[in-house]
C-alpha cells in the first residue's frame, strides 16, 4: 500500500496577474492505509488537491509522491489511482460488469483469479450480485455509486480518491453508505482520500481530517482534535456550531486568563493561553454555554429557537454579538442568562 | 510521351501526406516527336456530337505519322495560362482553339505585349487568305486566325412580340419586361451583347440606353444556360439574347419555330469569331502549322460548322453546308464586331460601369 | 534478455508511445494537411490585398471600406468615423422621414381579397453590396429555419411509412450542382413549369412566380439548399432529448405547451443555431443562384469576387473575401462561446418515442395533423418540385417524352474517347472520392472536436479558426489551390512542388468536409460528463484508449450525422474539383454535369438525374449500414 505526500503543491490558473490561485501551498501526508478526509467549503481548493493528486492536473509547484516516488509528469493512467467522481462517471454504454471489468483491461486481476472472478467479487463486495449485466441507467444512484466504487478498486489501486460521492443521494441512504464504504476500506486497507464539503460526514468516517479554506490547509488532525480544539477561528466556525468572542487578555496567571470582550471579563482556563494585553479570539461550544454555569455568564437576547428532539437550539445576540446556545427547553421569555466554564473556552488564531 | 520527370509520388508527399509531384524545370524533352497537343473548351470534344473527335480522326488520317491529342481548357479559361507564363512554367500545350479577342486583350494586359501565342506565319498556313473579310480579328501582333464565328442575335416568340427593329424600340412600353440578357462580368453571349450597344451608342451611350433598358425591366441572369434553358423555356420571358443558329437546334429539338424567331436590331449581328494560335512554348510547331491549315480545309470547316452549330470562317465558295443549316442558321445584313484596339485598356472598365449600374442600388 | 524479447519490448514501447501521442499526431498531421490545402493557398491570394511590393498595407482595405457601393451608408462612417455628429445628424433626418401608413392592399396577385396593411415607409438606405448580400442571407436564414424546423419536428416525432427513407433523402438537395437548381427551380415554378401545369389543371393561373418577386425566388431556392441543412442537425438534437427531462417538468405542472418551451427548446438551440449560422455564412456566399434566378439587381459580393478573378484583379478580389471571412469567421467565434456556455444536458438516456402519423381517421383529422399536411404539401412544391421537374425534363424534349438523353449517356461511356468525358468513370470517382474523404474528414473532425470541447476560451479560438474552410469564398479557395498546388510551390534549385489529381481532390474535399463533422461532433462531446474520461483514464486508459472506448461509442450519432454531410460535401463539391481534376480523369459526376452542358441541356439534365440517383441510393445505405444507433 502507498504514503501519499504533497510537498509545497500550488496550482495557479491563467497568468501571473490574471490568474486565480486554486493552491497555496499544500503541505500533506496520508499514511498508508489511512482515511483522511479533504474537507472545506465549495472552492476552497480541495477537488483541485485531489485531482492533482490523481494526475489531471500538474501543480504550478511543488511535488505530489507516491512512497517517496515523485509523480511529477506521470500520466493519470500509469498512476494506480482508482477515482471516485460526485457524479459517478459510469458507461452508459457498458453494462455494470463491463464497467467493473473496465480497468482490468489495463492492469491483470489479482493473481490466481481471472477477469470474471475479480468482477463477481466486488460486486458482491458492494452487494450488487445480480446487478451485473443491468444497464448503469437501470440502477438507483446508491446502487450507481457502489458500481463506481467496485469500478474504481477492481485493479486493487495504491489509492483510492472519493470526490463528494455521497453528495447526489438522500441523507438516510449516505449513512447506510457511509457504514459500508468505512468497513469495505478497512477490510482493505487501502489508503484513501476523501472529499466532502460535509463536516459532519468527515468526522464520522475519517482516521484523520484536513480542514481547507481559501487553497490553504487551516488544519490536520483526528476527528476529535478537529472538533474539540480547533486551531484557528475558520475551523471553529466550519466544523461544527461554534461562539466566536474576540477580546483583549488583561491578565494571564498560568494556565488561567481573564480577557475582555466588550467590557465584560471572562475567565479562561487551559494551556497556551496568550500573553497579557494581547489580541486573542476563543471559543465555546453551544453545548458548553448552559444555563445554570455560575461562571462568565452572560444574558443573550434570544430570536429564534428550533426544537431538535433531544435539545433545542436557541439563536440570539450577546451585547451585538451572534450566539447560538444548546438548552433543554424551550427557555419563556425574551432572554436567558448563560455561562461556562473556564476550561470550556479554547483559544483560537485569527488566521 | 512523358515531357515532365516525376520524380516522386511518395517520397515528397508522404511526409505530408500528400501525393504530390516535384518537377524541374528544364526538365521538358524539347523534341518534336510527332504529337501535337491541342487546347479546347468543352463543347468541342464533351457537347453532343462534338468536332473534336472528327479532327482528330481526320487529321490522323491525313498525317499518319502525327497523333492529336486533346487538352481540356481549364476552368479558369486563359487566366490558367497567363498565371503559368508568369510563374514561367513551361506550357505543354501547342495549339490553343477558341481563341477569343478578349483573351488576347486579356494576355496583353498581364504579359508583354503581343505575348503567349507566336506570331503567325501566313506563309506556312496555304489557306489562310480563305478567311473571309471581316473575321480578322485585328491582333496588331497576327497571333491569331479564326475557324469560326457566331453571331450574337436576338430570338423571340412571335405570338407574343412583334420583331424589333432597332435597339431603341427595346426600350419602348411594347417590350416592357420582355428582355432577358446575361451578366456581361460572366457569360460570352452578355458580354458579346454589351460590346454590340456599345458599338451602337458609343462609350458615352451605352449606360444611358441601359439605363432605359432597366427602366423597361430587362433582366440580366448569370449565364446563357439560365436564361435560355431555365427561363425563356419556361416562358418566363418573351425574348433572350442569344445566337442566330438557334432554329438549328431548335429544328432538331422538335420544338414549334413561334417561338424560335431571331431579330437583328438595327439589321446587325454581332460576330463573335473563335480563332486558334499556337504557344510560345510549342515545341510542335511544324506540326502545328499543319493542323491550322487543315482546319480550315472544305471538309473541317463544314464539320465545324455543323457539329458545334456555328459559322464557318472561309468564303462560301470554300465550305459545302447542308441546306438544313443554311435554312436554319441565319446570317446578320451586317456583322459588327469591337476590335482588339478599342478592348484594350477598356473592356474592365466597360463592364464594371455597366455592372455597378445594376448592381447594390 | 534475449533479442527477441528487447525487440518485443521495444516494439510494446513504441506502441504504447504511438498511442500516448495519436491525438497530437492526429492534430499535427491535419495542421499540415490545412497548412498545405487551406492556409497556404488562401493565403497566396488574401496576401495580395494586405500586401503591395512585399510592404504590407491597410490601404486597399480603406478604399472598399469607403466605397458607398460596397458598403452604402456605412460607408460614409468608415471614411470618417469620428464625425459623429454628422452620422447622427443623418440618423436623426433618416428617422424623420419614416412614417407608418395603414391601407388596403390586395396581397394575392388576381385575388381581389382586400388586407389591411400596415406600411413603414422609410427612405431608401443605400445599403451597398455588402449590405444587402447579408440582408438577402438574413431573409434566406429566417426562411431556411422556417421551412427546415417542421420538417426536424414531423421527422423526429412521428413514425411513417418511408420515414427513414425520407430522413435519408433530405441530403440530396445538398449536392445538386448550383445550375441544376436553377434549371429546377424554373421548371417547377417558371410560367410553363410543372406547378402551374398542375394549377392549370384546376383552372388556376399561370402565374408568374419567378417575376413577381424575383428576391423570393433566390430565398426560396438557398431555402431549398440548407433548410434540409437545419432539418437534419435539429432531427439529431430532438431526437436526443431526454424525455425523462420533459417528464419532470410536466409532473412540476408546467403545460405541454411550457415544457416544450422550457426543456426542449433549450435542448434543440444549439442546434437550431448551428443550422442558422451556417446557413447565414453559405447564402452570405452563395454564388451563382442569385444570379440564375433573380439577376444581376441581386449581385453579391461573391460575384464581384469571381469578377475580379476572372479580370485577374486579385487585389479587389482578396480585399473582398477577406472582408467577407472576417464577418464569416466573427459570426462563428461568437456562436461558439454560446455553444461552449450551452455544454452540459445530458445523455439521451430515454428517447422520445414516435407518435404514428396516420393512426385512425379521426386523429388524421385534427388540426395539428391538418398543419402537417398542409406543411407536407410545401415542402412538396418546394423541395420535391424542382428535383422531380428536373428528372421529368430529362426524359422529354420539344416534341414529347425521349430517351435521346439518356441514349447519349450511354453512348457515351460505350463509344467515348478517352479524351472525352465518360459517365461511368464520374460516377466511380465520386463514390471513391466520397469514400476516401470519409476516411480523412472524420478523423479530423472528430480530433478537432476532442482537442478543443474542453479547452476553454482558447479552445473556441482554435475552433473558430479550425472552421475556416465554411468561412472562405469558394471562388478564392479554388483561385488560390491553382496558385499554390497546380501551378506549384517553387522551391530552390528550380524545383516545384505540384498536387493535382485524385489525391489532391480528396484532400481538398476532407478539408472542406471536416468542419461538418466537428460542429456534429463538438456538442455532443461537450454534453458527455468529463467523469467518465478521466474516470477511465484513472483506470488505467490512455487519453486515446478513453476516446475510443468512451467517448465514441457515445457520439456515434454526431459521427455518423456528421460523416453523411461530409460524403455529400465531397459528392456535391464543384468548384475546387473542377480546378484540381482538369488534365486528368479525375472528374466527377458535378465537373460531367458542367461538362455535358452544351447548347443543348439534355445531357447535362440526364447526367444531373443521374447523380441525383445516385447520392439518394448512396445515402439510403449509408443510413441503413451506419445509423444502426438510430432506431
Amino acid at each position: 500500500m502507498t504514503e501519499l505526500r504533497l510537498e509545497g503543491v500550488s496550482k495557479q490558473y491563467g497568468t501571473d496577474a490574471g490568474g486565480t490561485t486554486a493552491l497555496a501551498g499544500i503541505d500533506l501526508t496520508v499514511r498508508d492505509g489511512e482515511f483522511f478526509t479533504l474537507v472545506g467549503p465549495s472552492g476552497c481548493g480541495k477537488t483541485t488537491t485531489l485531482r492533482t493528486i490523481a494526475g489531471f492536473e500538474e501543480p504550478t509547484d511543488g511535488t505530489v509522491s507516491f512512497d517517496g516516488t515523485p509523480m511529477t509528469g506521470v500520466a493519470p493512467e500509469k498512476r494506480d489511482v482508482g477515482v471516485v467522481f460526485q457524479s459517478y462517471g459510469l458507461f452508459p454504454h457498458m453494462t455494470v460488469a463491463e464497467n467493473v471489468g473496465y480497468g482490468l483491461r489495463f492492469r491483470d486481476p489479482p493473481e490466481g483469479t481471472t477477469v470474471d472472478e475479480r468482477v463477481a467479487a466486488l460486486l458482491e463486495l458492494v452487494d450488487l450480485e445480480r446487478m451485473g449485466e443491468r444497464n448503469p441507467d437501470q440502477l438507483s444512484g446508491g446502487q450507481q455509486q457502489r458500481v463506481a466504487l467496485a469500478r474504481a478498486l477492481a485493479p486493487e489501486p495504491d489509492l483510492l480518491l472519493l470526490d463528494e460521492p455521497m453528495s447526489a443521494l438522500d441523507a438516510r441512504l449516505r449513512e447506510s453508505l457511509r457504514r459500508q464504504l468505512t468497513q469495505i476500506q478497512s477490510t482493505l486497507g487501502v489508503t484513501t482520500v476523501y472529499i466532502t464539503h460535509d463536516q459532519q460526514e468527515a468526522l464520522a468516517i475519517s482516521d484523520r481530517v484536513a480542514v481547507m479554506s481559501n487553497g490553504r490547509i487551516e488544519q490536520v488532525a483526528t476527528p476529535q482534535e478537529i472538533y474539540r480544539e480547533p486551531s484557528t477561528r475558520f475551523v471553529a466556525e466550519f466544523v461544527g456550531e461554534n461562539n466566536v468572542f474576540d477580546g483583549t487578555v488583561r491578565t494571564r496567571d498560568g494556565d488561567r486568563a481573564h480577557v475582555d470582550v466588550d467590557g465584560t471579563t471572562f475567565e479562561l482556563a487551559g494551556p497556551s493561553l496568550p500573553a497579557d494585553g494581547q489580541q486573542t479570539s476563543f471559543c465555546v461550544r453551544p453545548t458548553a454555554l448552559t444555563r445554570g454555569v455560575e461562571q462568565n455568564q452572560l444574558s443573550v437576547t434570544l430570536e429564534t429557537c428550533e426544537f431538535r428532539g433531544e435539545h433545542v437550539r436557541a439563536y440570539g445576540r450577546w451585547n451585538g454579538t451572534a450566539v447560538v446556545l444548546q438548552l433543554d427547553t424551550v427557555p419563556e421569555g425574551e432572554a436567558v442568562s448563560v455561562g461556562f466554564e473556564p476550561a470550556a473556552a479554547h483559544v483560537v488564531t485569527s488566521q | 510521351m512523358r515531357r515532365r520527370t516525376f520524380v516522386s509520388t511518395i517520397g515528397s508527399g508522404a511526409a505530408l501526406g500528400l501525393a504530390g509531384c516535384l518537377t524541374q524545370d528544364g526538365d521538358s524533352d524539347d523534341t518534336d516527336d510527332g504529337t501535337l497537343t491541342v487546347v479546347t473548351y468543352e463543347s468541342m470534344v464533351d457537347g453532343e456530337n462534338p468536332a473534336g473527335p472528327w479532327l482528330k480522326e481526320a487529321f490522323e488520317a491525313e498525317y499518319p505519322d502525327a497523333e492529336l491529342e486533346w487538352e481540356l481548357l481549364p476552368d479558369q479559361g486563359i487566366s490558367h495560362y497567363i498565371g503559368e507564363a508568369e510563374r514561367d512554367i513551361s506550357i505543354e500545350a501547342d495549339v490553343y482553339l477558341g481563341l477569343n479577342i478578349d483573351d488576347l486583350v486579356r494576355i496583353d494586359d498581364n504579359l508583354d505585349e503581343g505575348g503567349l501565342f507566336r506570331e503567325l506565319d501566313h506563309d506556312r498556313i496555304e489557306r489562310a487568305s480563305r478567311i473571309r473579310d471581316g473575321l480578322d480579328m485585328g491582333d496588331p501582333h497576327g497571333r491569331v486566325l479564326a475557324y469560326d464565328t457566331g453571331y450574337i442575335s436576338l430570338v423571340y416568340d412571335e405570338s407574343e412580340v412583334d420583331e424589333p427593329e432597332t435597339f431603341d424600340a427595346l426600350t419602348e412600353p411594347e417590350y416592357e419586361d420582355a428582355l432577358l440578357a446575361q451578366n456581361a462580368q460572366s457569360s460570352d453571349p452578355g458580354q458579346a451583347f454589351l460590346l454590340w450597344t456599345i458599338d451602337a451608342f458609343g462609350e458615352d451611350g451605352y449606360l444611358d440606353y441601359w439605363q432605359a433598358l432597366e427602366e423597361n425591366g430587362v433582366r440580366v441572369l448569370e449565364d446563357w444556360t439560365e436564361s435560355y434553358y431555365g427561363a425563356y423555356m419556361n416562358e418566363e420571358r418573351p425574348m433572350v439574347v442569344s445566337y442566330s443558329t438557334d432554329q438549328v437546334f431548335a429544328s432538331a429539338e422538335g420544338n414549334d419555330l413561334t417561338r424560335h424567331q431571331i431579330a437583328f436590331p438595327n439589321d446587325q449581328g454581332y460576330a463573335n469569331p473563335e480563332g486558334m494560335g499556337i504557344f510560345e512554348d510549342a515545341t510542335s510547331v511544324d506540326l502545328a502549322y499543319e493542323f491550322l491549315d487543315f482546319v480550315l480545309t472544305n471538309d473541317a470547316q463544314a464539320e465545324i460548322a455543323q457539329r458545334n452549330v456555328q459559322f464557318p470562317a472561309v468564303e462560301d465558295e470554300y465550305v459545302d453546308l447542308d441546306d438544313e443549316f443554311d435554312q436554319y442558321a441565319h446570317v446578320p445584313p451586317e456583322a459588327v464586331t469591337v476590335g482588339y484596339d478599342e478592348l484594350q485598356g477598356n473592356l474592365d472598365g466597360w463592364v464594371d460601369d455597366w455592372a455597378r449600374e445594376f448592381a447594390s442600388q | 534478455m534475449s533479442l527477441g524479447d528487447r525487440i518485443a519490448a521495444d516494439r510494446g514501447r513504441l506502441s504504447a508511445l504511438l498511442e500516448r501521442h495519436v491525438l497530437w499526431l492526429t492534430a499535427l498531421l491535419m495542421a499540415g494537411v490545412l497548412g498545405v490545402m487551406l492556409y497556404v493557398p488562401v493565403g497566396v491570394v488574401f496576401g495580395n490585398a494586405v500586401l503591395e511590393d512585399g510592404v504590407p498595407t491597410l490601404s486597399h482595405v480603406a478604399d472598399v471600406l469607403t466605397d458607398p457601393f460596397y458598403f452604402g451608408a456605412v460607408a460614409d462612417v468608415f471614411a470618417d468615423p469620428l464625425a459623429i455628429g454628422t452620422h447622427l445628424g443623418s440618423l436623426a433626418a433618416w428617422l424623420g422621414a419614416v412614417s407608418i401608413t395603414l391601407s388596403l392592399e390586395y396581397p394575392l396577385p388576381g385575388v381581389d381579397l382586400p388586407v389591411p396593411w400596415l406600411a413603414l415607409e422609410t427612405p431608401g438606405v443605400r445599403k451597398g453590396l455588402f449590405g444587402f448580400t447579408a440582408y438577402q442571407a438574413a431573409l434566406s436564414t429566417v426562411a431556411s429555419v422556417a421551412l427546415g424546423l417542421p420538417a426536424a419536428y414531423i421527422l423526429a416525432n412521428y413514425e411513417f411509412h418511408g420515414r427513414r427513407t425520407l430522413r435519408s433523402l433530405t441530403i440530396l438537395p445538398f449536392v445538386l450542382p448550383g445550375i441544376m437548381v436553377a434549371v429546377g427551380f424554373y421548371a417547377m415554378f417558371g410560367q410553363t413549369g410543372t406547378l402551374n401545369t398542375l394549377l392549370g389543371t384546376v383552372g388556376l393561373g399561370p402565374f408568374a412566380f419567378i417575376e413577381t418577386n424575383p428576391l423570393a425566388i433566390v430565398i426560396l431556392a438557398h431555402a431549398f439548399y440548407n433548410a434540409p441543412l437545419v432539418a437534419r442537425l435539429t432531427v439529431a438534437a430532438w431526437e436526443s432529448v431526454d424525455v425523462r427531462t420533459v417528464e419532470t417538468a410536466r409532473s412540476l405542472g408546467a403545460s405541454k405547451r411550457r415544457a416544450f418551451r422550457d426543456v426542449v427548446v433549450p435542448q434543440l438551440a444549439p442546434a437550431v443555431l448551428t443550422g442558422a449560422l451556417l446557413t447565414f455564412i453559405f447564402t452570405f456566399m452563395t454564388f451563382p443562384i442569385v444570379l440564375a434566378l433573380g439577376g444581376l439587381q441581386l449581385a453579391t459580393v461573391e460575384v464581384w469576387i469571381y469578377d475580379r478573378i476572372q479580370r485577374l484583379d486579385y487585389t479587389e478580389a482578396a480585399t473582398l473575401a477577406i472582408l467577407e471571412t472576417i464577418l464569416s469567421l466573427g459570426l462563428t467565434y461568437a456562436y461558439l462561446r454560446y455553444e461552449s456556455a450551452q455544454a452540459g444536458f445530458s445523455q439521451a438516456a430515454s428517447r422520445p418515442t414516435r407518435e404514428s402519423l396516420v393512426p385512425d381517421l379521426r386523429t388524421t383529422l385534427s388540426p395539428r395533423r391538418l398543419a402537417i399536411f398542409t406543411y407536407g404539401l410545401v415542402a412538396l412544391v418546394v423541395f420535391v418540385g424542382p428535383m422531380a421537374s428536373l428528372v421529368v425534363g430529362s426524359f422529354t424534349d420539344g416534341s414529347g417524352v425521349t430517351l435521346r438523353n439518356y441514349a447519349f449517356l450511354l453512348e457515351r461511356q460505350l463509344e467515348g474517347e478517352s479524351f472525352q468525358t465518360l459517365p461511368l468513370p464520374a460516377i466511380r470517382n465520386s463514390l471513391v472520392f466520397g469514400v476516401a474523404t470519409l476516411v480523412i474528414a472524420v478523423p479530423m473532425g472528430v480530433v478537432l472536436s476532442v482537442l478543443t470541447v474542453r479547452a476553454g476560451r482558447s479552445g473556441t479560438v482554435i475552433d473558430t479558426l479550425a472552421m475556416l474552410p465554411l468561412a472562405v469564398s469558394g471562388v478564392v479557395f479554388g483561385i488560390g489551390l491553382l496558385q499554390g498546388l497546380v501551378f506549384g510551390i517553387s522551391l530552390p534549385g528550380g524545383w516545384r512542388l505540384q498536387m493535382t489529381g485524385a489525391v489532391a481532390i480528396v484532400v481538398a474535399h476532407a478539408v472542406a468536409a471536416y468542419p461538418f463533422v466537428t460542429r456534429n461532433v463538438s456538442p455532443m462531446l461537450a454534453n458527455l460528463d468529463p467523469a467518465m474520461v478521466e474516470s477511465a483514464r484513472a483506470l488505467g486508459a490512455s487519453r486515446f484508449r478513453a476516446l475510443v472506448d468512451v467517448e465514441l461509442p457515445l457520439v456515434v450519432n454526431g459521427i455518423v450525422a456528421g460523416a453523411a454531410f461530409a460524403f455529400a460535401i465531397s459528392i456535391g463539391e464543384f468548384s475546387s474539383t473542377v480546378i484540381l481534376a482538369s488534365g486528368s480523369e479525375s472528374y466527377t459526376m458535378p465537373v460531367a454535369v458542367e461538362r455535358y452542358l452544351g447548347r443543348r441541356s439534355g445531357p447535362a439534365i440526364a447526367m444531373g438525374t443521374l447523380l441525383l440517383a445516385v447520392t439518394a441510393a448512396s445515402f439510403v445505405v449509408i443510413d441503413r449500414v451506419g445509423g444502426r444507433a438510430d432506431r
